[in-house]
């Protein structure tokens, strides 16, 4: 697992998601990318139940429990700040038995589908986030093979980002800041996309406020 | 005539020969003529028979010494040359149609140029022989019988040695780490990690470095039963590249008589890739060209630069 950085790509102007993924997937093969296959990341919310917390009355916390398609064999089952826990997919039927702990949220899957590209080390991988039917944003994936440590090759990966994204290059991801030295593994990776779920999350419901 | 020839024959002798076969000849036919005239007519029968004999004999000791004559000739002319400078090739430029079948002048041009084709590879073997590009410590060319009883030590080197100075090497640079394994005989094969960025395997011969392999640090060098895989090469372009300038740099830092110097450059050298995803190349600036990173290092200066920045 190299460095890896996960970003949002807002939608162009006047266009629709669709378009602005095809848009960007004719600059990655303009640049000399090869396509290689599909990947998918989705995502499944648990809140603690009611009965498990205490007297104090704190608030429940959150669960997520994620899988990636890079991983096929594992699951990873997060919390907000706190650890990642990396398992097999064996722990999804655990998480039916464990019904009386942890809820299920209502409606809250959330996946990102989209295509691989390989070009040279980078593996870059565009996907189209939804939640229930509709598209809700795009998620640009992209990932550096030889390098492990992530302070070292951000600027590559950001010289990199500029060239397909162009003004649409993020700032680091925060995970890199809090790793100095330390090896970055696929929990990393989990947790950035954990990040941008919630955000799209939180930016639809800006539209709807505003319906109503 | 005769000087400028100068093969042997007499030729003054050789005139005086031939014109003493014309004599022998005309001797022989006069003896003939006087056998078909038969006896002249004499007086008496005794006469003739006499006159016959008499003139008979003449003619015979004429013939005669006319033969000594010739005999006496002959070995004045002596016999041509036998040491023909050219030989087989010689009888070549007898033939007359030059401009049909210029053979010998070709030949000719061919031994010359030939000749001056040796002397210039044997003037350039001598100097190019003090430059030596050979690794080994052997003298080049000489034959077996003339080479020297003591063979080179550099090349039967003890492992203990090559064990001291690769541990000192080790101690010298904290961020690169040297591990010392003798799987396959007496040639040590190093596993060195540098930092958090690469593994490189160096496969040595006594103190002399073979082949190196580099590898990412994440990827995996050792084969299914445990041993150091030292054949599969890295996954990634980048590193892919990286072992094409290490074996660059292997045959570039040469030095036969000291071999521990040598080891001492190269792992000098190899240091520089501690900053590999992180040094811009001096010479265009920029992280990547191409997908790669600034792969080549300078050999004197350890400057980063692409390899296609290079100068």
């Amino acid at each position: 697992m190299g460095v890896t950085c996960v970003s949002q790509m807002p939608v162009a102007e006047g266009k629709s998601v669709q378009q602005t993924v095809e848009l960007l997937t004719r600059k990655l093969e303009m640049l000399g990318a090869e396509k290689q296959g599909t990947f998918c990341v989705d995502c499944e919310t648990y809140h603690t139940a009611a009965s498990t917390l205490g007297s104090q009355g704190q608030a429940g916390k959150l669960m997520y429990v994620m899988h990636n398609s890079e991983y096929p064999l594992s699951c990873f089952a997060l919390f907000e700040n706190g650890p990642c826990l990396i398992a097999d997919t064996n722990f999804d039927v655990l998480m039916v038995k464990l019904k009386g702990f942890f809820q299920s949220a209502k409606a809250s899957k959330i996946e990102t589908r989209g295509t691989r590209y390989q070009y040279c080390d980078f593996l870059v991988k565009v996907g189209t986030v939804t939640m229930g039917p509709s598209a809700r944003g795009i998620s640009v994936e992209v990932e550096y093979g030889p390098c492990v440590v992530a302070s070292d090759c951000w600027n590559l990966l950001l010289e990199f980002l500029q060239s397909f994204l162009g003004s649409h290059t993020p700032g680091a991801p925060t995970v890199f800041g809090n790793r100095h030295d330390a090896v970055y593994g696929p929990a990393d990776t989990m947790i950035q996309y954990m990040d941008l779920f919630n955000k799209i999350r939180k930016q639809q419901q800006v539209p709807v406020a505003g319906i109503r | 005539m005769a000087d400028v020839l100068s093969v042997g024959v007499n030729l003054e002798a050789f005139s005086q020969a031939i014109s003493a076969i014309q004599a022998l000849r005309s001797s022989v036919s006069r003896v003939f003529d006087c056998l078909k005239d038969g006896m002249r007519n004499k007086e008496t029968l005794e006469g003739r028979e006499k006159a016959f004999i008499a003139h008979f004999q003449d003619n015979l000791h004429s013939v005669n010494r006319d033969l000594n004559e010739l005999e006496r000739l002959s070995n004045l002319v002596g016999k041509p040359s036998e040491n023909h400078p050219l030989h087989n090739s010689g009888l070549l430029s007898l033939d007359p149609v030059q401009d049909k079948t210029p053979l010998y002048s070709q030949l000719l041009q061919a031994y010359k140029w030939s000749n001056k084709l040796q002397y210039h590879a044997g003037l350039a073997s001598g100097l190019l022989n003090q430059q030596s590009l050979k690794r080994s410590a052997n003298q080049m060319g000489v034959s077996a019988k003339r080479r020297p009883k003591a063979q080179p030590t550099t090349l039967v080197l003890p492992p203990q040695y090559v064990d001291d100075v690769i541990s000192r090497i080790d101690r010298m640079f904290p961020e690169m780490s040297i591990h010392l394994s003798r799987p396959n005989g007496t040639s040590a094969m190093l596993l060195v990690t540098l930092g958090k960025v690469l593994k490189v395997i160096v496969v040595m011969r006594s103190l002399f470095i073979d082949r190196t392999i580099v590898k990412g640090y994440n990827e995996n060098v050792y084969t299914e039963d445990g041993k150091l895989d030292i054949w599969s090469k890295s996954s990634y372009q980048v590193f892919q590249k990286v072992t094409d300038h290490a074996t660059t740099a292997l045959l570039h830092y040469q030095l036969p008589q000291m071999p521990d110097v040598v080891v001492r450059s190269f792992m000098t050298w190899l240091r520089s890739y501690i900053k590999l995803f992180q040094a811009p190349c001096q010479r265009c600036g920029k992280f990547l060209q191409d997908g790669l990173p600034p792969t080549w290092r300078d050999f004197r200066t350890l400057e980063a630069f692409h390899d296609t920045c290079r100068q």
